[in-house]
């Protein structure tokens, strides 16, 4: 991989006379390692910087810095490794290899990926497709009533396949909410001037028919914390699979995994691909089936998404049992913060699937009081009931 | 530092804001590079003042364009004028004009209301500073829509033609960071993020910006606010909240802070009952023990 090659060039400040290609190439060379360390640049924005260093005293490293990282457009969460890499490149200190990368855990939870993660053990092909809807039309061998109460740890292969499409289905029924931004209706309420007076010189300038306008329907926007930590083995591969389905529709939805740690898992949700998905989910979040650190995660996730993904009109869903290894009182501080910010917040339970259960875990105690709905979550039934939550 | 940019800190100073290395060179950049340039940072850090400020110093007229929720191209760019149209086509059909060029007549320049992206295009006489506030707030279609402005700076009309920019506007995004804006946007503009003043700037500002605050106070008040930002709080204050907190100290004649004095004005720097009720509870002593501590340091 790249950002292992040890055999550093230096980057020495060019002199007056260097030409701009040297330029180019430093900066070049630079871009590429940044790449490499998982900030992502495009062609233009090299020409940019190299734009940008043309402007600026290039022998002072203040500047050269200052300019870099404006006219590379590094966002602020990058910069602490920008900072680093601009530093080591500049001044050739050793021990490059040493940096944090952003992709190694990536890389090194390929070689621990957990079978009973993966969500099916091969793609199923077209006709297994097929075949698993006409046994559905059929209401045959798992008729779409009978799928709907099964809990998800007694699934099958082929359960999958015919669930992604009921998921996708119901996930369908959230485009209901409706937008500040208007859009034309003959049915609408409020008149639009200039279609109207469009309209109206076909006929001499008389307005016989007024052009009207409604407010638009909206996707829903949703952010989905789910919980992947061990205790949820056995559901967080089908409510990721939920999650996917959300994508589907309601494309401004963000999903962060969490376990000891918090991960976005927004980037890497794409709906075309849900078994290598979910498979690459895995190798990227850290401590997959680990421990649980609600609070702590929470936490991090205020501190560092809150502002951006989050906003008046968000449902935020977090799938987890409850079960907390952490301090409650994070747990709590937490939970006072997204209530505050968002407009509905949706706890999914997979535990509620038993008549006998009683949140009394510490965790789920906690957070309770902050909570609009605590929802269960073992069956697609269950969430089936919970979609109109989300759509109002 | 490059004489130039030095240069623009020092105008920008003599102007009434200071600006630390990396805000001037930005600042020089976009303007040298003809580029849009994207300001982050909290609330009250003195993202839309640049813009003011710039306008200021290139002798520009400052166009602002407020984004919100279901802003539209109708609000931002344009509108015929119907009222005026409607008038015309009446005059016309009473003096039994005829209507061969009518229809060009209503749709002229005449009868267009421009709003502020059109009007930042067609500025006459020199390149106005064009200001798009909290560009977060507005809808990901407008982002959109912006895109295709900030490349080409010309706006196509359908009853009317292209418009292109008489000079190109300089152009200045703000963003609250409510939502994280696409990367194509990104990629438009030079990107700036301004982060809480040091100690050192925020007393300097303090003393610029409420001259009647003597430098006693205005070190405690910088000095209290950097201890308050270090704490979990639901909204940190920004250099605003400090200017405001400054005045009011000033307003009530205080040349020094005390526990009391803090707590009755808390109300100019923390603006969230939760926040408030936290600190009074809890860190409000250690915030002010620390804050004098520090402040007689300094």
């Amino acid at each position: 991989m790249a950002g292992h090659d040890l055999s550093l060039q230096r980057v020495t400040p060019p002199t007056d006379t260097a030409s701009e290609a040297s330029l180019s190439a430093h900066i070049a060379r630079f871009s590429a390692r940044l790449r490499s360390h998982g900030i992502d640049l495009s062609l233009s924005d090299e020409i940019d910087a190299s734009l940008a260093l043309q402007l600026v005293d290039i022998r002072t490293e203040e500047q050269v810095f200052l300019a870099l990282r404006t006219a590379l457009k590094v966002n602020r969460r990058h910069w602490s490794i920008f900072n680093l890499i601009f530093d080591r490149m500049w001044r050739q200190a050793e021990g490059l290899a040493a940096l944090p990368n952003l992709r190694e855990n990536e890389r090194k939870a390929a070689g621990r990926l957990p079978c009973r993660i993966r969500l099916t053990e091969r793609t199923p092909t077209k006709d297994e497709v097929e075949e698993s809807n006409d046994r559905n039309k059929a209401g045959g061998y798992t008729p779409e009533e009978q799928m709907r109460h099964k809990t998800f740890d007694e699934c099958t292969t082929e359960d999958f396949v015919a669930m992604q499409q009921l998921l996708d289905r119901l996930a369908r029924m959230l485009k209901t909410r409706c937008s500040r931004r208007r859009v034309l209706e003959k049915s609408g309420d409020v008149v639009d001037l200039r279609h109207s007076f469009r309209g109206s010189l076909a006929v001499g300038g008389e307005m016989i028919e007024l052009a009207k306008t409604t407010r638009a329907v909206e996707l829903p926007h949703l952010v989905l914390l789910c919980d992947t930590s061990g205790s949820m083995d056995s559901h967080s591969r089908f409510l990721l699979m939920f999650a996917l389905s959300l994508k589907k529709v309601a494309p401004r939805s963000e999903t962060f995994a969490f376990n000891t740690r918090l991960t976005r898992l927004t980037h890497w949700l794409s709906p075309e691909n849900v078994t290598s998905t979910v498979e690459q989910l895995a190798r990227g979040v850290e401590d997959w089936s680990g421990g649980t650190r609600i609070g702590a995660c929470l936490l991090e996730f205020t501190d560092s998404w809150l502002t951006q993904t989050v906003c008046s009109d968000t449902t935020l869903i977090i799938l987890s049992d409850g079960l907390d290894q952490g301090d409650p009182d994070l747990l709590k501080q937490a939970m006072v913060r997204l209530r505050r910010r968002a407009r509905r917040i949706i706890w999914l339970n997979p535990l509620m699937g038993d008549d006998r259960y009683r949140p009394e875990a510490k965790g789920m105690k906690t957070a309770l009081p902050y909570i609009h709905h605590l929802a269960p979550a073992h069956s697609l039934a269950a969430l089936e009931a919970m979609l109109p939550l989300l759509a109002t | 530092m490059k004489p130039e940019v030095q240069q623009l800190q020092a105008t920008m100073r003599k102007l009434g804001y200071i600006a630390g290395p990396s805000i001037a060179t930005a600042v020089y950049l976009a303007e040298k590079m003809v580029k849009p340039l994207l300001i982050e940072g909290g609330a009250g850090v003195g993202k839309t003042e640049i813009a003011k400020v710039l306008a200021q110093q290139m002798g520009a007229e400052l166009i602002r364009l407020q984004c919100y929720q279901g802003l539209d191209v109708n609000t931002a760019l344009y509108e015929w004028n119907y009222q005026k149209q409607l008038l015309r086509l009446r005059i016309a059909s009473a003096q039994h004009e005829q209507p061969e060029g009518l229809e060009e007549l209503i749709f002229g320049r005449e009868y267009l209301l421009e709003r502020p992206l059109l009007s930042a295009i067609t500025q006459p006489d020199n390149a106005p500073v064009l200001l798009i506030d909290e560009i977060d707030r507005a809808d990901e279609g407008f982002e959109a829509f912006l895109l295709e402005l900030l490349s080409d700076f010309q706006v196509t009309i359908p009853e009317l033609g292209t418009i292109s920019a008489v000079h190109r506007p300089f152009v200045v995004l703000t963003s609250n960071r409510t939502r994280e804006l696409g990367d194509a946007i990104r990629r438009r503009c030079l990107y700036l993020y301004i982060e809480y003043p040091s100690l050192e700037k925020e007393i300097e500002i303090v003393r610029m910006k409420v001259p009647e605050t003597d430098e006693r106070l205005a070190t405690q008040i910088a000095a209290f606010m950097h201890e308050l930002r270090k704490h979990r709080l639901i909204k940190t204050p920004g250099v605003s909240e400090t200017l405001d907190w400054a005045r009011a100290l000033a307003v009530l004649h205080r040349d020094r802070l005390d526990p009391q004095i803090v707590e009755e004005t808390l109300g100019c720097v923390l603006k969230d009952r939760h926040d408030i009720d936290q600190l009074r509870d809890e860190a409000l002593e250690d915030v002010f023990t620390a804050a004098i501590t520090t402040a007689t340091r300094v």
